[in-house]
């Protein structure tokens, strides 16, 4: 980097100077707040749910030390894979989607010579400012099980019987998928956008002289440039598709914890802490489930770190 | 307007662009549209089959209800102050570490940075009640600050800092403040500052929409309806058995609205500094 | 220029951060009454359409010095919240209602909860009915949970114009003497399927809780023995007639509280409804079309169960425990059930209130001015002792799925197998 050479070039003596001691602390100053918010509130429940992994407890009694006894009931229950198959395809169909058609509707927002840009940009987000009670409501009748429900019709047109929306295997997870694209396409466009100001006008200004079409600039400018938010998107995405929670419980309402078509896995533990009192197999769910966020994310950041690449390459 | 060269004025693709654009916002509008049309509407068209598609004329009716039942403009106010609060405050605390992060350098800061990951790990439903404990404790029941302080932590707010300083903020400019003698606070305040308000502009928008819309920990944590934010207001109106839907929705609607205006006043500042922003 | 709008937003900060800290810290014992005495709040916790709003505002001008704050939430909410201000030790109120089916996730938690025996309670049991009293005491009688508020006795709610069609009779009297027992039920419903195609009964659900709800020991028994593998278990009885009857075309597909039932029930989709007292809020909500189109018949024994129904109780973190029992003793009198019923149609769990002249003289406009109370306190009479367990609700959710899952075409004991490895891995927790 330019300025270490320039003040190695300068001669300073080694060690710390005034200087870097200054911008150190600067540096801790200044992300502290976050890690010191963090650990008044955020490090007491992770370090009680580590425990609590270990324990049994129904909330309100004593806990008792059960070993690793917790992760083995979870381990073993079928519904536990069940809810992680569920969860991860509802990530796939869900959340999936708004990454793509979210970078591609940010980048025609971007367009200089889109009009009606204001319009479009506010109809997008408004899913996202919907009320859930609202949104709950909406999407419940319209997946309704029954033939005369509005997307039941709608497919009649096409010859299509009706669909259990709420209680067969792919129709809970179609309903749901799109009720997750429906709210949050308009809040990952919204971060593209962002990401995509940073980018010069004179680079598409460029490769239009040069004959490039819309899809080309997509490709070769924004696409590449833009990566550091897409690695962002992917990220926050992927953790949030994994903790998927609020948008198949008030879809499903009553049934929400009793059928396992849609139960994802922190429906899951909801359920053991909420619903059966065990707070010990629901902190061990948690744990579990920390560690397939991590690796679904590592290998959902690995992907589009190659995805760049080979697109810059060709 | 900047060179159309190499694109038909109103070709197939223009054509397409802008019919994809407007099937978007009709599939995004929908829902909020019903919403209204139920706002206005007697309780029973919920049931309807099919779904009730015109307005109906109970628009005062059903929002008077909405106003008999609950606290509405009280618990409005009160969800302004702790959407403000904890937006100001995220932005202050994003664009502070989003900063240090990408520019300063110290030893850890990697780590750090990383660690920053595993604070949105365990879920909200699981952290609920030691987090509720901590406030009971702390004697915070029923205050606004108990609601806000948990959104007061916002790893996306660093991450997209950090990202759009690391882009936008020049490290020339860095350095020749550096050489000039600034302190670091200075070169935050004056220089980095400015350049990434569009940045405050999305995540401003971001962390207001997504605490307004918050439900279970302000439920958990504000059980005085005088202290109640606007979501947990409208939940008082649900009933499993008996729920006036023309009411509730008038009520979620209304709700919204004021949502709707901070959105486009937050959007007005977006497509001003996306003019200063991409220009450079 | 910046600096200054960075050193406002900080400063607004604080005073907002200022203003939320010192708003709302008086939560309680606030003021005094006119006379000088200390005023004390109690916080309320309840949940559904109780009425409770007007009862409070005339208690509250009976008792200058008490102030009542009510919290209406949802059902699953209420309990939820409950459970974790219970769980924490911190914030629960002075008094909170308690649903029928959930009352069991609260035994374990007995010692935050004050024991009414201890406050006098013994005093008012013989006002209340002897079944739904019990249910809110420990296995040893000695600890009582809470005061009975309503009760949900079952009765039969059939369709006028659809029992005519089919050729039977049509006046509650008559009704009730020709459905007098399971078999007179079954036999009914063939009928009416044969002459009107319709089905008789809307889901599994209402089917299944005809028998299962009139059961004394359904999945558990007072020791909290799971009971589904025994082999003349009532349940396996109540699911096998849900499934038979299914079988016969007798039962409809409408989801529970869904608007397509609510829908059916305008239309007149199915023949009866085997409801609560309560159920009838719902109808009049949900279908004001049906009005006039139903009336109401009294159950045979085996299916004259109860229905939910709630109680009330108070935590003991409460630093009133008098007052607030007072309170809630005033609120489940006889007298007060009275207007809690004409208010909101909370069906009155004290007897007394059965012989009282306006409860007898009310009628229904709904079911064509039918006195529908007399019947289902005829019900309510009959019911017996119920013994639920502590984790009833998460069996019963397996069972019903069992059930639609075998409606919708599953072999019906290949469900039920499963369902019960399902509920035992649950259980082990």
């Amino acid at each position: 980097m330019v300025s270490l050479d320039e003040k190695q070039q300068k001669g300073r003596r080694k060690g710390f100077s005034s200087q870097d001691m200054k911008e150190m602390l600067s540096g801790y100053l200044y992300i502290s707040p976050f890690f010191i918010i963090f650990a008044i509130i955020g490090l007491y429940p992770a370090i009680f749910s580590l425990i609590l992994a270990f324990q049994k407890w129904n909330g309100m009694g004593e806990m008792e030390f059960v070993g690793l006894s917790n992760f083995q009931v979870i381990l073993s229950d079928p519904l536990f894979w069940k809810s992680v198959y569920n969860t991860v395809i509802l990530g796939l169909m869900g959340t999936a989607p708004q990454l793509v058609i979210g970078l591609i509707i940010a980048f025609l927002l971007n367009l200089s010579y889109l009009r009606f840009k204001a319009f479009f940009r506010v109809t997008i987000f408004m899913p996202y400012i919907t009320s859930m009670v609202a949104v709950a409501l909406v999407f419940s009748v319209f997946f309704s099980n029954n033939e005369t429900a509005l997307v039941n019709y709608i497919i009649g047109l096409f010859g299509f019987d009706p669909v259990s929306w709420k209680t067969s295997e792919w129709g809970a997870k179609i309903a749901i998928s799109t009720m997750v694209f429906w709210r949050w396409l308009g809040y990952n466009t919204i971060i593209y956008l962002a990401g995509m100001q940073s980018i010069p006008n004179e680079l598409y200004e460029a490769s239009r002289i040069d004959g490039a079409s819309i899809f080309q600039q997509l490709r070769y400018i924004t696409i590449p440039l833009l990566k550091p938010f897409i690695l962002l998107t992917v990220f926050f995405s992927t953790v949030g598709a994994m903790q998927l929670f609020t948008e198949p419980t008030v879809f499903l309402g009553n049934t929400a914890f009793a059928r396992d078509e849609a139960m994802t896995v922190v429906m899951y533990l909801y359920r053991d802490a909420f619903k059966l009192s065990s707070f010990g197999t629901a902190s061990a769910a948690a744990i579990v489930l920390l560690f397939f966020i991590v690796v679904a994310s590592a290998v959902n950041m690995l992907l589009t770190k190659r995805l760049g690449r080979d697109r810059r390459e060709a | 307007m900047k060179g159309d060269v190499g694109t038909k004025k109103w070709g197939i693709g223009r054509i397409g662009m802008y019919l994809f654009l407007t099937v978007i916002s009709l599939f995004s509008l929908f829902p909020f549209y019903w919403m209204f049309v139920m706002s206005t509407s007697h309780s029973s068209a919920y049931n309807s089959i099919p779904p009730a598609m015109v307005p109906g004329d109970q628009l005062k009716e059903n929002f008077q209800k909405v106003l008999d039942m609950i606290p509405f403009f009280q618990s409005m106010f009160n969800t302004l102050i702790v959407c403000l609060t904890v937006t100001i405050v995220v932005l202050f605390i994003s664009s502070l570490a989003g900063f240090a992060f990408s520019k300063l350098k110290f030893p850890g800061k990697n780590i750090l940075f990383f660690a920053i990951l595993f604070t949105i790990i365990i879920p909200p439903q699981l952290g609920l009640i030691p987090q509720y404990l901590l406030v009971a404790k702390a004697g915070l029941l029923d205050n606004l600050f108990a609601a806000m302080v948990l959104f007061f932590l916002n790893p996306l707010g660093i991450f997209l800092m950090r990202q759009y300083v690391t882009e936008s903020v020049p490290e020339e400019l860095i350095e020749a403040a550096r050489l000039d003698g600034c302190s670091i606070f200075r070169i935050y305040r004056s220089i980095v500052l400015p350049i990434i308000l569009p940045a405050f502009a999305t995540l401003g928008i971001i962390v207001f929409t997504s605490v307004w819309g918050e439900f279970l920990w302000q439920f958990t944590v504000l059980r005085d309806p005088e202290s109640y934010t606007i979501q947990v207001a409208l939940a008082s109106l649900n009933n499993t058995f008996k729920v006036d839907f023309g009411m509730l929705l008038s009520g979620v609607f209304w709700a919204t609205i004021p949502l709707l205006i901070v959105f486009l006043l937050f959007n007005k500042l977006f497509i001003s500094s996306i003019a200063e922003g991409s220009v450079k | 220029m910046k600096f200054k709008k960075l050193l406002i937003a900080s400063l607004s900060i604080l005073v907002l951060l200022f203003v939320a800290a010192c708003s709302d810290s008086s939560s309680d014992d606030s003021g005094k009454t006119a006379d000088g005495e200390e005023k004390i709040t109690l916080n309320f916790w309840m949940f559904g359409a109780t009425g409770y709003e007007e009862l409070v505002k005339e208690y509250e001008k009976q008792n200058e010095n008490i102030k009542i704050k009510i919290k209406t939430s949802e059902t699953a909410d209420h309990h939820n919240n409950l459970f974790t201000a219970l769980s924490a030790g911190s914030g629960a109120p002075d008094i909170a209602a308690l649903e029928l089916d959930q009352l069991d996730r609260f035994r374990d938690a007995q010692d935050r909860f004050v024991n009414l025996y201890d406050m006098g309670a013994n005093d008012i049991k013989g006002e209340y009915l002897d079944w739904k009293w019990e249910i809110a005491e420990n296995d040893n009688g000695e600890f009582l949970m809470g005061l009975p508020t309503d009760i949900g006795p079952k009765g039969l709610y059939y369709r006028l114009d659809v029992f005519e069609e089919a050729g039977l009779p049509t006046s509650p009297e008559e009704v009730s003497e020709l459905i007098a027992t399971p078999e007179d039920f079954k036999k009914a419903a063939i009928q009416i399927k044969e002459k009107t195609g319709k089905p008789m009964v809307a889901s599994m659900e209402m089917m299944y809780r005809a028998q299962l709800d009139a059961l004394e020991e359904s999945y558990f028994d007072k020791d909290g023995n799971l009971l589904l593998e025994e082999s003349d278990n009532g349940v396996k009885e109540a699911y096998d007639l849900a499934i038979d009857m299914n079988e016969l075309g007798l039962v409809g597909n409408y989801a529970m509280w869904s608007a397509e039932w609510a829908n059916g029930v305008d239309d007149g989709d199915f023949a009866v409804e085997l409801g609560a007292a309560w159920f009838k809020g719902w109808m009049e909500s949900n279908a004001p079309e049906a009005t006039g189109e139903f009336s109401i018949a009294t159950l045979p024994t085996e299916y004259s169960g109860n229905w939910g129904g709630s109680y009330i109780s108070i935590p003991k973190e409460t630093k009133h425990a008098e007052e607030a029992y007072e309170f809630v003793k005033w609120l489940v009198s006889p007298e007060n059930q009275l207007n809690s019923f004409k208010s909101n149609g909370l069906f009155p769990s004290a007897p007394a209130v059965y012989d009282m002249p306006e409860f007898t003289e009310a009628s229904d406009e709904y079911f064509g001015g039918q006195s529908t109370q007399t019947v289902f306190a005829q019900s309510a009479q009959k019911i017996g002792k119920v013994y639920k367990g502590k984790d009833y609700t998460s069996v019963h959710d397996e069972i019903l799925a069992a059930l639609v899952n075998s409606q919708a075409g599953a072999d019906p004991e290949k469900e039920w197998t499963e369902a019960i490895e399902r509920i035992k891995t649950k259980l082990d927790r």
